[in-house]
């Protein structure tokens, strides 16, 4: 009887625990954004697997014709940007971009796995007004610029987003910040 | 006795015939405890019957816009994608006084607002039911498809709204 009850627990782990083990590994990717001087916080939080479709059904939604949209004015086209990734791959870790402005000033740089994007716009007085610090994984670049010509490689970058955990991008600006990253909880704490 | 019996059994055997099929229930109270209230119960079946007998009015008159109409790939592919996905959170929005909370749960998508002034809503959709409500490719709203969902919808509550002294809820029995 005994030997039985086990075979019968046993023949329960095999079927629940591979389905348990499945849904614990769904990787979630999240967006939080907060305004503490408005007392707003936005969460979101999406399993990769619905982000995957969404880009799949309409990957015009952040490419089209074979330009990178970055804003409402700016396109970039990919093989620019290719040509450009795969200059700096050689230098390794630099500093890639330096402007400064009366305006504001930017910085680029490639650091171990990251590149870093800060940008430091100045007030009237010249006094640091806002700052934008953006950080995205190398290995995520590369996976988007890894195709040819105008396409950009939609399908290797959503295989690297599900290898990747941890932070993907992060901004600060004065008042506000945004965060955006990837690990397997279905809610933010 | 016996004709008593007879008399009442027929309506008592429909009415369980009609409970057993479902029954939507809209209560609306209005004007606190001493309010009006209105209580309208439909039995299911009669919108199962009214979207299958009436498939050429939907099809013909409720034509989704030609730029809407490009969308609805893409809609049901979500919709299919969130139906296999893991439960979870998916959207709060907290604001010093409102807070929107939006999460998946089985094949229900729940939606709860506190608003500003107290009020509370309460929103239950099934996704399998928005799957269905879904035009094919040629815009057509197919009116089998939803009567088929509806059944599905048993024991659920639809919606649920406290603002002040008003309080509506439409639920599925």
């Amino acid at each position: 009887m005994k030997k039985l009850i086990l075979a019968g627990a046993g023949l329960v782990a095999l079927i629940v625990l591979p389905a348990v083990a499945a849904h614990a590994e769904t990787p979630w990717i999240h967006v939080r954004v907060d305004e503490p001087e408005k007392q707003t916080r936005v969460s979101v939080n999406l399993p990769l697997s619905v982000v995957e479709v969404a880009l799949e059904a309409a990957p015009e939604m952040i490419e089209s014709h074979g330009k990178l949209h970055l804003g409402e004015d700016a396109q970039v086209k990919v093989q620019t940007m290719r040509k450009v990734w795969q200059e700096l791959a050689a230098v390794g870790d630099a500093e890639l971009v330096t402007v400064e402005s009366q305006e504001e000033n930017v910085r680029v740089l490639r650091k171990g796995d990251l590149v870093q994007i800060f940008v430091d716009k100045k007030g009237k007085e010249g006094q640091a007004d806002e700052e934008v610090r953006v950080e995205v994984p190398v290995s995520l670049v590369d996976a988007i610029l890894s195709g040819e010509g105008d396409e950009i490689n939609l399908k290797a970058a959503l295989a690297e987003l599900q290898n990747q955990r941890g932070n993907i991008v992060t901004v600060r600006e004065k008042d506000t910040s945004v965060r955006i990253w990837i690990d397997e909880q279905n809610a933010q704490d | 006795m016996v004709k008593l019996a007879a008399v009442l059994a027929v309506p008592l055997a429909l009415l369980a015939t009609v409970a057993s099929l479902g029954v939507v229930v809209v209560d609306v109270r209005e004007g606190g405890p001493d309010g009006h209230r209105i209580l309208v119960p439909a039995p299911l079946v009669l919108a199962q019957a009214g979207l299958a007998v009436a498939p050429n009015i939907l099809e013909d008159e409720m034509r989704i816009p030609e730029e809407a109409l490009e969308h609805m790939p893409l809609a049901r592919e979500l919709l299919e994608a969130l139906i296999a996905a893991p439960d979870g959170e998916l959207v709060r929005v907290e604001e010093p006084d409102e807070q929107v909370v939006i999460r998946k749960e089985g094949d229900t998508l729940i939606v709860r607002v506190h608003g500003k002034k107290g009020e509370e809503v309460s929103v239950n959709v099934p996704l399998t039911l928005a799957l269905s409500a879904l035009p094919d490719s040629q815009g057509r709203l197919s009116s089998l498809a939803m009567a088929g969902s509806l059944s599905s919808l048993r024991f659920t509550d639809l919606v649920e709204v406290h603002d002040g002294d008003t309080h509506v809820k439409i639920w599925v029995w």
